[in-house]
């Protein structure tokens, strides 16, 4: 006992540094799951709070761009209204029809140049935010609640190396899958495209309607480079994020309001 | 001032710095500079061990909290930690560090400063960008992002450290 006493007492520097450098390794493979359940989390209020504070100086600098974006989002509603109120009239529009319902929330904290991106926005479990939502921007979708705490909620950006959308190209209808492996915020990488899809420059590229997350068709991207496959038989695609990352401050969170029906029905094939 | 607030100021504003200034400069996707190491570059030169260990564990996870990648910073951080007194030793070589009580740019002049600072962010950014890509298959780009950051970090924390420690100089004329 007083040798090992003597022996952590002599070497308690070497002894510390491994046991804090565990920890730190422990943390960091725990934190590699798509769901952080860390102790150690950016979700946390205090981050949070801090953040804001930040964000609320740093909105003033960006009102007049806001104001146009908003302007514009305001613009393509009221078209898409004209449409509606035109087709109200037959039978198939009824109230009971809302499937999304879109919660607004602003961006706290956004990275766009490390390896796995995150974003923290000031809504949280008190707002009616839940795990595996889907977030969009005016411009596009920008990704999925991971992690939720009362005031806020962080959000896995598209660009993190872990994130993975199934998307639709407009013209052929195909399915493909979108990933992140670019290191350059405004490029995506579509892959699993069968080799007789044709490709141009500027097709454009929407949410598929397999989804539970977003609603069918949003708009992701356009098409910006095709990269025929050299080996397998799967072309890939980068494409051009339609939400600007680098500028992102509103967003709306979606809520599916059908989800625990679909997840109850998804189970049920999931374990027969 | 008690040393102890002061080092608790310091430590609070340069997290702060870090996170909410530094972190959203983008210079192209590999230029990702942290000076935050600056707090343990300036601790006291006779701190005991297992204190200097503790608190870069504690502000590398400190920096974790607000990036969202637990441990990365810490692991990185205690390595920096562990190395010092051996970087402190190769860096003085004759040169006596016994009367010294913290690092100052203005006592052990520009040159011995940046060559302490290169060393121990060189230590850091190798860590710090392994752990995070976590597997060696993008060796390259990590080295790319290494060789990088590690000059524009080093140039930062020059430029920060001639700034704050110029006044301090002042004050005691």
């Amino acid at each position: 006992m007083y040798n090992l006493r003597r022996f952590i007492l002599k070497h308690h520097f070497v002894i510390l540094f491994i046991l804090l450098e565990v920890i730190s390794i422990l943390l960091l493979a725990r934190s590699q799951n798509f769901h952080r359940n860390s102790l150690v989390s950016s979700t946390n209020d205090v981050v949070g709070t801090v953040y804001k504070w930040s964000s609320d100086v740093g909105g003033y600098f960006r009102l007049g761009k806001t104001n146009e974006q908003l302007a514009e989002e305001n613009a393509m509603l009221r078209r898409q209204l004209s449409v509606v109120a035109d087709t109200a009239s037959s039978t198939y529009f009824h109230k009971g029809d809302t499937v999304y319902e879109y919660i607004p929330a602003r961006v706290v904290n956004n990275s766009i140049n490390q390896a796995n991106n995150y974003i923290i926005i000031n809504k949280g479990k008190a707002d009616g935010i839940e795990r595996d939502m889907g977030v969009v921007s005016t411009e596009g979708i920008v990704g999925v609640v991971t992690d939720v705490s009362r005031h806020y909620a962080s959000v896995l950006s598209l660009l993190h190396s872990k994130s993975f959308v199934g998307v639709r190209f407009k013209n052929s209808q195909q399915l493909a899958s979108l990933r992140w492996n670019t290191n350059n915020y405004r490029f995506g990488m579509v892959e699993d495209i069968p080799t007789h899809v044709e490709l141009h420059r500027g097709d454009t590229v929407l949410t598929s309607s397999y989804s539970f997350i977003f609603p069918e068709d949003m708009m992701v991207g356009t098409v910006e480079e095709p990269l025929a496959a050299t080996t397998d038989a799967l072309n890939k695609s980068k494409i051009r994020f339609a939400t600007d990352f680098a500028t992102l401050r509103h967003v709306y969170v979606i809520k599916n309001l059908y989800k625990p029906e679909l997840d109850s029905l998804q189970a049920k094939f999931e374990k027969p | 001032m008690n040393r102890n607030v002061l080092l608790i100021i310091r430590f609070v504003a340069l997290v702060l710095f870090q996170v909410l200034v530094v972190n959203h400069i983008r210079l192209g996707g590999y230029v990702h500079p942290y000076i935050y190491v600056i707090f343990i570059l300036l601790l006291p030169i006779n701190i005991p061990n297992w204190q200097l260990l503790l608190l870069g564990f504690g502000l590398g996870l400190s920096i974790d909290l607000f990036t969202g990648t637990p441990g990365l910073h810490a692991g990185a951080t205690t390595l920096m930690a562990f190395c010092r007194p051996a970087i402190l030793r190769l860096v003085s070589g004759h040169q006596k560090l016994e009367n010294v009580v913290e690092p100052n740019l203005g006592q052990q002049g520009a040159i011995w400063f940046l060559r302490y600072t290169l060393c121990m962010v060189l230590v850091h950014h190798f860590a710090l960008f392994f752990l995070e890509s976590f597997s060696l298959h993008l060796i390259l780009q990590v080295l790319l992002r290494i060789a990088i950051s590690v000059p524009v970090s080093v140039f930062l924390i020059m430029i920060i450290l001639y700034l704050f420690q110029r006044e301090k100089k002042q004050e005691s004329r």
